[in-house]
């Protein structure tokens, strides 16, 4: 057969075609793992180190609660879906109302419970960040997930 | 001397070269390699806020760990100092924790574990802590502020 291997006669040839197809193909693997997680990090908000916390579970419902510092006037600022809260009751609002069309979802869906993410700054006092807990708690949800990154 | 003419070049093939294109993959490959490696990923620490439960018959109280952190940064169990306030690893708190953990496991009893923190303490300091419970795989936390100011 001509195609079969174990040919004596011609010497095997180095493919140039299926070398550049697997090198793109990694190439485009590297790249879209790199720029899908860099997207995720926000900068604005220095979080907390932690190296051992779980893998962010991104098929659930939630709602995220970004917890500002402000180190010249230590008062923390409280911002959801880009939207700055000055009152947590405006907050609370706000937060029932997205678990309100996160639970419609929940019953679509494999997730437990909707949730609370509180992305908090690291130099934030407990303080600060407890009142947008206990805001979370108000608007009926309790299962609350604190955001970290896994190195500094 | 001789003038170069951009017309007169009709012997001179410029074919696509396959070399520096693979040089210039290679690289960027390489690039974004390392960055993966590199790369900061967002996690998380999941805790419950404590609710109301109705039960029909008996509950059983399980014994609950309280681990205060002070606005200095200094941690306790129960009441006993742990590592000192600079310590982000928290060695002693963690392995007194893996304890915990394995002596409820084999009690076949749920291990409960509220953090209490002073309110002008670091919330670092309470990831750290949060850390330490993620170790030793402790899923039951609750989180508290103990006094509102």
């Amino acid at each position: 057969m001509a195609g079969s291997a174990g040919g004596g006669d011609g010497e095997p040839e180095f493919q140039i075609a299926p070398m550049i197809d697997v090198l793109l193909v990694l190439l485009i693997f590297f790249m879209s793992i790199t720029t899908a997680q860099v997207l995720k990090v926000d900068k604005s908000i220095e979080l907390p180190i932690s190296a051992n916390a779980l893998k962010k579970d991104s098929q659930r419902a939630e709602a995220i609660v970004n917890v500002k510092w402000d180190g010249a006037k230590k008062k923390a600022a409280y911002t959801m879906d880009d939207r700055a809260f000055a009152d947590l009751a405006e907050l609370g609002k706000a937060l029932a109302a997205a678990k309100k069309t996160g639970e419609a979802k929940i019953a679509k869906g494999p997730n437990p419970t909707f949730r609370c993410v509180i992305r908090g700054d690291r130099d934030a006092t407990a303080l600060s960040v407890s009142r947008a807990m206990n805001t979370a708690a108000e608007a009926g949800i309790s299962d609350i997930s604190f955001s970290a990154v896994n190195r500094d | 001397m001789k003038r170069f003419d951009p017309t007169a070049g009709n012997d001179m093939h410029l074919g696509f070269q396959i070399a520096p294109m693979i040089d210039v993959v290679f690289v960027i490959m390489l690039f974004f390699m390392v960055m993966a490696g590199a790369v900061k990923v967002e996690r998380e620490l999941n805790t419950k806020l404590p609710g109301t439960a109705e039960t029909s018959g008996p509950t059983e109280f399980v014994d609950e760990i309280i681990i205060n952190i002070s606005e200095t940064g200094e941690v306790t169990l129960n009441d006993e100092p742990m590592d000192a306030p600079a310590d982000k690893q928290l060695p002693q708190l963690r392995g007194t924790l893996l304890r915990l953990k394995q002596a409820s496991d084999a009690a076949k009893a749920p291990t409960l574990v509220t953090v209490i923190s002073e309110p002008e303490a670091k919330y670092a300091r309470t990831i750290d802590v949060l850390d330490a419970l993620a170790v030793a795989q402790i899923e039951n936390v609750t989180f508290t502020v103990g006094e509102e100011e």
